[in-house]
């Protein structure tokens, strides 16, 4: 086994692992008030590692028989791809948080650490080629999600929210590990290639039932429906930064693994996981659709909302073909930038004592208020929805059309049908900004001034959802084709 | 291909001692209800602490620091768990065993060093 070369396959992992010690040593011996110095270290650590990884994916190092340890991890295209999504993400939430701890004193230099390992956590995941690579990543970024869910400790509804993810996480890990064990058991290994060739043929009911475990243990992780409970009381409850953390970089490493395992590990069993993940990505885009409606608070809202696009991401999935994964990819890519700006303009609305302003009676009139503000929110509402001339509308458009090539009327139908009614939501956002009256008692707050960091990755996220973001499909479709073939060369 | 048709023994064995246990607990509490001596009052609820009457609640609140007493206790025990066959099986593994382990405990000094420095190992 070559050493040197499976080092430096992993050597952007490697780095921030390396970074991420040092600055938990510092975060110990450093006033706190160093804690902004380790998050633009933190921050310094993600854009080299995405770099770095840029770098092996342009030169050619990144191909399917880059096999890292003896094929525990794989850097291929679609790792590649999906390691510089998570990355950017992560790096993009480190901007954004520490005014918001600092306000109310709890910031804190582990925060950027747990960050840091939860990215290597994320992007073992997905690179893993095998269920132990599998779990370990998994069980790091999940474990460091967990702290970060209950970061603001003196807080009753973090704590809580921290607690209830930890319950629900252990449980899915365990449903998760009966499924692999199960794998295990009647393929005898845990490397995917080897599971696959394996279970070729007739699939036996023991076989069956791990694909099911694991399928439902990943479910979990990406929020879809039927496992979806946690995500509105845990993203509600968790503080606004960690949120929109939680809605982005997790989620693309959760479903790139998902989305790698069924087609290296379980690629001959199509039939058998294609009915599940149909029946997910429908059961999801209804329920988000239609759970939102009632709902009050802005962050319950964009919970939903998170459930529902995971719906419209395993339409990809479920159509099992290269050009599903691709839209797939494509609609990651935008819907992490989307989510991402509609938290980060939920982050900047809090009035002079940050206190945030979290339901729709709090954001009436804003656009008379602060016009910059709401014609963000009204750019990132209408992509979300889908309206054509924005972006969000082009992600819609790859997957229906992949699933309408791969012989998936009906999904694609109640998708379509599922997005008019999801729209409802989103342009209640806008009509209550633009056209419901500012409350008349002078007694509410105003919204406060914000820093640039969060100005900037607003505006950078809204101008990539206007219809300017159409100049970088051709970019996009190249690298998601590519990532998704990537996935197809074992087949 | 593993064969689990000689795994059917340890099966029986599960299923026998599920219901043997289900056994246990439901037959004392219908053979009660059965034969007209169940019948409960207020001392026979109560919890039986030596004889005296219940002092307080059994559902106290524990200081945390039991708890992260507790967390450490794992994470060194499970290290010992993991020195015991490394050390054993150092002459097959040679220099890369080693190094790989040095790795493994460097990165639990630092998560004791941090932890020491924080306080948390502090009792008051």
């Amino acid at each position: 086994m070559n050493f040197a070369t499976s080092l430096m396959l992993i050597g952007a992992e490697l780095g921030l692992c390396l970074v991420a010690l040092v600055l938990l040593l510092l975060s110990a011996w450093l006033p706190r008030a160093a804690a902004r110095v380790l998050t633009i270290a933190a921050a310094s650590a993600l854009a080299g590692a995405s770099i770095y990884t840029l770098a092996l994916l342009l030169n050619g190092t990144a191909g399917p028989d880059a096999n890292a340890f003896g094929a525990l991890l794989r850097l291929d295209a679609f790792s590649a791809v999906a390691k510089l999504l998570i990355y950017l993400s992560t790096f993009a939430c480190l901007v954004v948080t520490p005014s918001f701890f600092e306000r109310r004193g709890q910031y804190r230099g582990e925060y950027p650490v747990l960050l840091l390992f939860n990215a290597v956590g994320m992007s073992l995941l997905v690179s893993a080629t095998d269920l132990m690579t599998l779990y370990i990543g998994l069980e790091l970024s999940s474990l460091s999600s967990y702290i970060l869910a209950s970061f603001a400790r003196s807080d009753m509804r973090s704590a809580e929210a921290g607690l209830k993810y930890f319950i629900l996480g252990g449980l899915a890990s365990g449903i998760l590990l009966y499924g692999m064990s199960l794998v295990y058991g009647f393929a005898g290994s845990t490397n995917f290639d080897a599971i696959r060739t394996a279970l070729a043929g007739e699939l036996g009911t023991g076989a069956l039932f791990g694909i099911v475990l694991v399928f439902a243990g990943l479910a979990f992780k990406i929020s879809a429906v039927p496992f979806h409970m946690w995500t509105p009381d845990v993203y509600d409850g968790a503080p606004t930064p960690v949120t929109t953390f939680f809605a982005g970089a997790p989620k693309i490493a959760a479903v790139a693994i998902l989305t790698r395992l069924s087609f290296s590990a379980f690629g001959e069993q199509f039939a058998a996981w294609q009915q599940i993940v149909a029946f997910v990505a429908l059961a999801s885009i209804v329920v988000g659709a239609l759970g939102a409606i009632g709902q009050e608070n802005l962050k319950r809202v964009l919970a939903y909302s998170s459930i529902n696009n995971v719906g419209f991401l395993l339409i990809g999935l479920a159509t099992g073909t290269a050009a599903g994964v691709s839209a797939m990819l494509i609609y990651l890519a935008i819907y992490a930038v989307m989510t991402l700006g509609s938290f980060v303009a939920l982050l900047m609305l809090h009035d002079a004592d940050g206190v945030p302003m979290e339901t729709f009676g709090s954001i009436a009139g804003l656009a008379q208020r602060k016009p910059a503000l709401a014609w963000a929110l009204l750019v990132l509402m209408f992509s979300l929805a889908g309206i054509p001339p924005l972006f969000g509308f082009y992600a819609k458009l790859v997957v229906f059309q992949a699933a309408v090539d791969a012989g998936l009327i009906a999904l694609a139908t109640v998708g379509i049908a599922a997005s008019v009614i999801g729209a409802f939501y989103y342009i209640k956002f806008v009509k209550v900004m633009f056209f419901d009256a500012r409350p008349s008692s002078d007694a509410r707050a105003e919204v406060a001034r914000n820093p640039a960091g969060h100005w900037s990755v607003l505006a950078a996220s809204t101008v990539l959802l206007s219809p300017l973001g159409f100049l970088l499909t051709p970019a996009m479709e190249r690298w998601a084709a590519a990532a998704a073939s990537a996935l197809f060369l074992t087949a | 291909m593993v064969d689990l048709s000689q795994y059917l023994p340890i099966l029986i064995f599960l299923v026998i001692a599920l219901g043997l246990s289900t056994l246990f607990v439901f037959l004392p509490m219908a053979t009660a209800r059965l034969t007209g001596v169940y019948n409960p009052t207020a001392e026979k609820l109560s919890e039986y602490e030596c004889g005296f009457p219940a002092f307080e609640d059994a559902r106290s609140q524990f200081d945390v620091k039991f708890y992260l007493v507790a967390i450490s206790f794992i994470i060194f025990d499970l290290e010992a768990a993991f020195l015991f066959p490394w050390a054993v099986s150092l002459g097959v593994t040679g220099w890369v065993g080693w190094t790989g382990m040095m790795i493994f405990l460097g990165i639990l000094a630092i998560g004791l060093a941090y932890e020491w420095k924080i306080g948390a190992l502090d009792w008051d």
